[in-house]
């Protein structure tokens, strides 16, 4: 999020696409509808199902799945087309517009109706409302990225931002609500394949850096790799790490995998389940950490499982970010209960069996505040030097003493700093960062620019040269250069360089321009790409997709093989997947619950009265889902408006049933969850990000029979 | 002074947090609904919900009806039942516009236990804080200064529940910056 949840206050206008903040983000929505009824500010919600956030807004628009891209530049081409769009903000801090005016003009109102079924008059309406209600956020969630083109999704939002000038401001900003508390925190650690803590990547230059904040030798860690190759080589991805086991896509690494540990995480989320279950019958070994017995232990069915039990956020405590880039320290309610360990002990037990826990524990002697200590020592790139644990915990010990607007302290022992430091929080002095790209205030207070992270200077393909940097006069109040400024070398590996650059009122990491034309993403202007699995086939051939990728996180990803105009007559019927309010994630702790059961004991699938009417359905009935790739679920029919009649909706956090299968018998006897029934991944399809390889489960195809 | 509860349906988004916190807090049984959440024109434009639980009605109906008396009416308005008394006739649930009274169980000759309703988390007729009226009515969070659990948990400040005067003020105000938004 560039803002945070609070500042939705001060928004004029909220666009949501993708995401249904009602079910997914509850305690959100009072800053929404505090917007909406103090500030009158429209509630545009775009998503092809009716959700209970569509219920609250203004104006819902239905949109195919998978079109968002062509919808955002239809609006983005609204703008431009109508001088619509902040030109002094375009001038002065973006980069690349004639490109994206170039590839936005494609999207008219009447093709933008083609492809998403989006109303022509409707497409103007929504940009008019969006030009004529600023500053407004734009908020998504899975809706957006779970796509083949997922990556393309996401910055078509950026760019809408940008054109309206809503970039930096109280009240704008692109805001993607994050799905659990700590994902941010996840993320920032880099708990991923292709990168080191802090995003610094897999290069050398990142490898030295850690291994100096972790006070080991470089040439130790490198001695631990096979070969030093896959010291810099992406490893799998969550969504697709199971056919390093089954390989029926070629795999780019030297070794099958062969050991598989599952910490805290459900396995039913990854798409085409049926086949991670095939993985799990292969795999030498499975480990299951969590405080459940889960889904994941459930399906191993082979004698190659080990649970071992770990406390819940109760039992432990330490530092966890939030949505909005902010710390908070947790602190423990309760001592670990029955047998179960917290993650640090299991850690520990596992270090020491290893042996290495003189490397791994040289900076950590107090679990958790030398971890905390650690991570802000090497997090330099976004800026986590000023979270020291102490920091954290004073503010959450005095939040009240922080204002609600403008998450900052009046008086007390936080004056002035925002709430939770939300980062970056360069210096150990420094009040954190509430709004991203906020040239308002000085950096030290919590301004920034626009990061210089590309050059200063790019040519475009057709000869044009732009200066990247942002424009004379467009910079922090305080600032040495008053103007664009490219970044201070060494800043990311350097804590001396971040103060002297801080002192001089300047970002460490430059002054920019945000592009609209990004030359290192497949699609250097975002352009609307069908569906792998597409139910309009007439359209394939205008908007293909991408050709193969042989090596995308050491597996053969299939683009083009894959997407065959055919399979439209096969599998007819459009099949998204998303949240339920009553149970989280996959499901394991809310279906243990009984009242969370009671509310929502059984998994369905929404079918509008046309589809159903025309399979011969009723309400209550049971059906058979097909996917393309094999998989099958048995599951009840909930006859329903929410969806369209070429669309069903099936919630994602059941398990229990495996094709029909009760799997019940492999739980041990009283740890059954009360609410069972089919993952809805065992029918999401094939189909992969091209950038990030995330798991494309809003636009699958599939086929439904009478069971 | 009257304790009332107001759901704010421009507010509430249907996360069942209010059920759960009741439920959860009481330690009711499975079935046992104090609360519920309706919804209504459920996937379509108008969609709307609202938090139902007993209304603590001025002219409560289901006192009026019980044959043993064991409804009362608290000074603050708040209506409560001894449930040492209630035959679980069910004659309260058919005078009650809301359904608010609950029976825990059902058998073939109908007979359905004790009533239990929402006690506008203010115990019951056993002696404040005693391990009685914590089996028979749950929590006393009104005797211990605290709002109903529903309502502390609702996050979206849609249930509100307090002295009806404090709660209409406040809704009042709600609906006026509403309407000025609107000119």
């Amino acid at each position: 999020m560039t803002n945070h949840f609070n500042d939705i206050r001060h928004s004029k206008l909220l666009f949501f696409i993708g995401s249904n903040a009602a079910e997914a983000h509850p305690v959100a929505m009072q800053y929404i509808l505090y917007a909406k009824e103090v500030n009158n500010a429209p509630v545009i919600v775009v998503d092809p199902r009716f959700t209970k956030l569509a219920a609250k807004a203004t104006d819902y628009v239905r949109i195919r799945p998978g079109t968002d891209t062509a919808f955002l530049m239809g609006l983005i081409n609204q703008l431009i087309q109508n001088d619509w769009y902040d030109k002094e903000f375009v001038r002065t801090r973006v980069a690349g517009f004639e490109e994206l005016k170039k590839e936005a003009s494609h999207y008219t109102p009447e093709v933008v109706e083609d492809i998403t079924g989006v109303p022509a008059k409707e497409v103007v309406r929504i940009a008019k409302l969006l030009a004529d209600n600023r500053p407004g956020t734009v908020i998504w969630c899975m809706g957006i990225t779970q796509h083949h083109i997922g990556s393309s999704n996401t910055r078509a939002c950026c760019i809408l931002q940008l054109m309206l000038g809503n970039m930096g401001k109280s009240g704008g900003g692109t805001n993607i609500f994050r799905g659990h508390d700590n994902v941010q925190g996840a993320t920032d650690m880099c708990v991923l394949s292709h990168s080191l803590p802090g995003y610094y990547g897999l290069s050398d230059k990142a490898w030295k850096h850690w291994c100096k904040v972790w006070g080991v030798d470089y040439e130790w860690i490198k001695s631990r790799f096979y070969n030093k190759k896959y010291m810099n080589k992406p490893g799998f991805t969550l969504a697709r790490w199971y056919q390093g086991v089954i390989q029926e896509d070629k795999i780019t690494q030297y070794t099958p995998i062969k050991a598989v540990v599952f910490w805290g995480i459900s396995s039913q989320s990854i798409s085409q389940y049926h086949k991670v279950k095939k993985a799990f019958e292969q795999l030498d070994l499975v480990v299951v950490i969590d405080p459940f017995f889960n889904t994941t232990a459930a399906m191993c069915e082979k004698d190659n499982v080990y649970v071992l039990p770990s406390t819940s956020q109760y039992e432990t405590e330490g530092s966890v970010t939030s949505s909005c880039r902010q710390a908070q320290w947790r602190y423990k309610v309760v001592n670990p209960v029955y047998d179960s360990k917290t993650d640090y002990e299991i850690m520990e037990e596992f270090v020491k069996r290893f042996g290495f826990a003189d490397k791994f524990y040289k900076n950590i002697k107090k679990i958790p505040e030398d971890i905390t200590r650690e991570i802000a020592n090497g997090c330099l790139t976004i800026g986590l030097c000023g979270w020291l644990p102490e920091r954290i915990k004073k503010h959450t010990d005095n939040w009240h003493t922080f204002d609600i607007d403008t998450l900052q302290a009046k008086g007390g022992p936080c004056d002035g700093e925002y709430y939770g430091l939300p980062w970056p929080c360069w210096t150990e002095d420094h009040p954190g960062t509430p709004i991203l790209y906020d040239i308002s205030k000085p950096v030290a207070k919590g301004g920034l620019p626009f990061r210089a992270r590309f050059g200063t200077e790019y040519t475009y393909p057709d000869g044009r040269k732009e200066n990247l940097l942002a424009a004379e006069g467009v910079a922090n109040p305080g600032s040495e250069i008053m103007g664009g400024y490219p970044e201070f070398p060494g800043w990311k590996t350097d804590k001396n360089v971040i103060k002297e650059a801080i002192k001089r009122g300047m970002a460490p990491f430059g002054n920019a321009r945000a592009r609209c034309y990004c030359w290192n993403f497949p699609d250097p202007v975002p352009k609307h790409r069908e569906p792998l699995h597409s139910p309009r086939p007439d359209l394939i051939k205008k908007y293909p997709t991408y050709p193969d990728k042989p090596d995308h996180y050491r597996v053969y990803t299939r683009y083009k093989s894959e997407q065959k105009p055919e399979l439209a007559k096969e599998f007819p019927i459009v099949l998204i997947t998303g949240r339920v309010v009553e149970h989280m994630g996959g499901g394991d702790e809310t279906r243990s619950n009984k009242y969370l059961a009671e509310l929502m004991p059984e998994v369905y699938a929404e079918i509008n009265p046309r589809l159903a009417n025309d399979y011969g359905l009723r309400d209550g009935e049971m059906v058979w889902i097909e996917s393309p790739e094999g998989g099958r679920i048995k599951i009840k029919v909930k006859v329903t408006e929410r969806v369209d009649d070429k669309t069903i909706f099936i919630p994602y956090s059941f398990s229990g049933m495996f094709m029909g299968r009760s799997m019940l018998s492999n739980y041990p006897q009283g740890f059954e969850p009360y609410a069972i029934g089919e993952p809805a991944n065992i029918v999401t399809n094939y189909g992969y990000d091209i950038k990030t390889q995330i798991q494309g489960t809003k636009e699958c195809l599939c086929r439904i029979k009478k069971a | 002074m009257a304790m009332k509860f107001i759901c704010d349906t421009e507010r509430c988004i249907a996360c069942y947090g209010c059920v759960v916190a009741c439920k959860e807090g009481h330690h009711l049984p499975i079935g046992v609904n104090r609360r519920r959440v309706v919804i209504v024109n459920e996937g379509k434009p108008g969609e709307k919900s609202i938090s139902i639980a007993c209304m603590h009605c001025s002219d409560a109906p289901c006192m009026a009806v019980c044959p043993t008396k064991c409804i009362y009416k608290r000074e603050d308005g708040i209506v409560l039942h001894d449930k040492t008394k209630c035959i679980g006739c069910g004659y309260c649930l058919m005078a009650c516009p809301f359904g608010a009274p609950q029976f825990p169980k059902s058998g073939p000759f109908g007979a359905r236990g004790v009533m239990d309703k929402c006690t506008f988390c203010a115990g019951g007729p056993a002696p404040t804080f005693s391990e009685q009226e914590k089996q028979l009515y749950g929590q006393n969070r009104i005797a211990e200064g605290k709002v109903p659990l529903c309502a502390g948990m609702c996050s979206t400040k849609a249930l509100l529940a307090g002295d009806s005067e404090v709660i209409s003020e406040i809704y009042t105000q709600r609906v006026a910056k509403r309407g000025a938004a609107n000119l």
